[in-house]
């Protein structure tokens, strides 16, 4: 089995476009969760989200090439040749035929489809623009980052809800362990912030009014995000051999369903999935120092996710620092898993523990330490990254310091 | 009007069960309702009603309403909601 590390991370975020700013965002705990910009708000109630910002796809794409991007698969891109720059890393064609591009992605090409349907339903126009398809399947994303990166190896998409990410991110490091690639671009993305997907949300009444707080007894629900984060992952040995920077090392993933509930987290299943990631790794739980949370800011998944690190950990729990991110980066549902992940190996490659935004008061049955709003220095060996998705489907990784 | 019939006549589709368990001092976790079977008879009533409801996951049994907190836990505390709610859009309309 070959050892697998993080060599090149590149986000699109509310927090920033960048790795630097995106980092240092979230150690400020400045959070990217503002009024909705940019979409007709008339119909729905929900006045915020964590949008991503100063993201301008003409200075990143043609005319003619963006006609047949989405929003979510510009995201993925830019994000995607971030990543392999970071990494320093050439794509030739013989590294072209060998590396894997996993991309994990909830909903879809939302823009597309909700402007489709409204021309069709609203505007009663008699066509839709001919890419339309091509635009908005779930695979355009990773599609389009295989043709723009030249990558011909093993290609496709991860849906699996608000895990999408974290599952990608497992299977790619998965193959790169058992060798059956050398190296793996992987991560998710989302841009799902239309009319159609937040009215969706709202029916749902888990939506914000003010902003999201996670672990806070003061909470008030989620909010809504978009973004991507894309990383390069490759064997520890070939990462060596062309003296490439390593931010991380890819330990173990563990994977569980809850076969219960559409929505609500189960404990144990979300428990079974970080013991099955300690046990891929290796590791016992008084090893991590860092669990980089679900944390959504809804009552049911912080007191369950809560519960559930107690079940993983036992007596560890105490001692383990927890923080979720979604207070500054909000939910961006399939790129949450791999921007946690992102923050995840930037935690343990600057040894500081991004801290839980938003946060006002303790909660009874919040009882962990949430690194409430500032940052904290730590020495952290090992780290992890979970998700839990709607429909019951968890997702967690496992990292070492590199 | 008295609203109660109908909220009662939701609450049981949505749950799936016979009318006549419903008395107005029924409380809906007691019948078993999980969060999402009381969005679903939220969204019942206000497509019934033509009504907003502002519930909300997060505050459990209670609802805000024009600044007064109001009890969402049996049929009568469901149907004191939608009598409000209705009156209100009456109200607005007559205005």
């Amino acid at each position: 089995m070959n050892r697998v590390v993080v060599t090149g991370i590149g986000v699109v975020s509310p927090i920033g476009n960048t790795r630097d700013a995106f980092w240092s965002e979230l150690v400020a705990a400045r959070s990217g969760i503002g009024p909705i910009e940019g979409i007709s708000t008339n119909l729905f109630t929900t006045r915020i989200a964590a949008q991503v910002r100063d993201f301008d796809p003409l200075q990143h794409f043609d005319a003619k090439r963006l006609t047949l991007l989405d929003r979510f698969s510009q995201f993925a891109m830019v994000a995607a040749r971030a990543a392999v720059a970071d990494a320093q890393l050439a794509l030739t064609e013989e590294a072209a035929l060998q590396t894997a591009a996993i991309v994990g992605n909830a909903a879809g090409g939302q823009t597309s489809l909700d402007e489709g349907y409204y021309k069709v339903y609203a505007l009663k126009s008699p066509r839709l623009h001919p890419l339309t398809i091509p635009r908005l399947m779930s695979s355009a994303a990773v599609s389009q980052v295989s043709m723009d990166l030249g990558i011909k190896g093993p290609t496709f998409t991860v849906a699996s809800a608000c895990s999408s990410g974290t599952h990608a991110i497992g299977q790619a490091f998965q193959m790169v362990r058992t060798g059956q690639v050398p190296i793996a671009v992987t991560g998710g993305t989302e841009a799902c912030l239309t009319v159609g997907t937040i009215k969706g949300w709202e029916a749902l009444r888990v939506l914000s009014a003010d902003t999201c707080r996670p672990f806070s007894k003061t909470r008030t629900g989620l909010v809504l995000g978009e973004g991507a984060a894309m990383f390069v992952l490759e064997t520890r040995e070939h990462a060596m051999a062309r003296s490439a920077p390593i931010y991380a090392e890819l330990l173990g993933f563990g994977m569980s369903a809850d076969a219960d509930d559409i929505t609500a987290i189960n404990t144990e299943g979300a428990a079974r999935a970080m013991r099955s990631a300690l046990t891929d790794a290796k590791i016992n739980p008084e090893d991590v120092d860092y669990v980089n949370a679900h944390g959504t800011g809804t009552a049911l998944n912080d007191k369950g996710e809560t519960a559930a690190l107690h079940i993983a950990f036992g007596p560890s729990a105490e001692r383990l620092a927890v923080s979720s991110s979604k207070g500054v980066l909000g939910h961006s549902l399939g790129a949450a898993g791999a921007l946690e992940f992102a923050a995840t190996a930037l935690a343990l490659h600057h040894q500081t523990i991004p801290p839980t935004a938003n946060f006002e008061e303790r909660d009874p049955d919040c009882d962990l330490d949430y690194v409430p709003n500032t940052a904290r220095n730590a020495p952290l060996r090992n780290a992890m990254s979970s998700s839990f998705a709607f429909g019951g489907l968890n997702a967690v990784l496992v990292l070492g310091r590199a | 009007m008295d609203v109660t019939d109908d909220v009662r006549a939701i609450i049981a589709q949505s749950l799936k069960i016979p009318v006549e368990r419903l008395t107005p001092d029924t409380r809906l976790d007691e019948l078993g309702a999980e969060s999402l079977d009381v969005i679903e008879i939220v969204f019942g009533l206000e497509e019934k009603f033509d009504i907003s409801i502002p519930f909300k996951a997060d505050e459990g049994t209670r609802v805000t309403i024009g600044g007064e907190q109001m009890e969402f836990s049996t049929v009568r505390d469901v149907a004191n909601i939608v009598q409000k709610l209705v009156a209100a859009k009456e109200r607005a309309k007559a205005s």
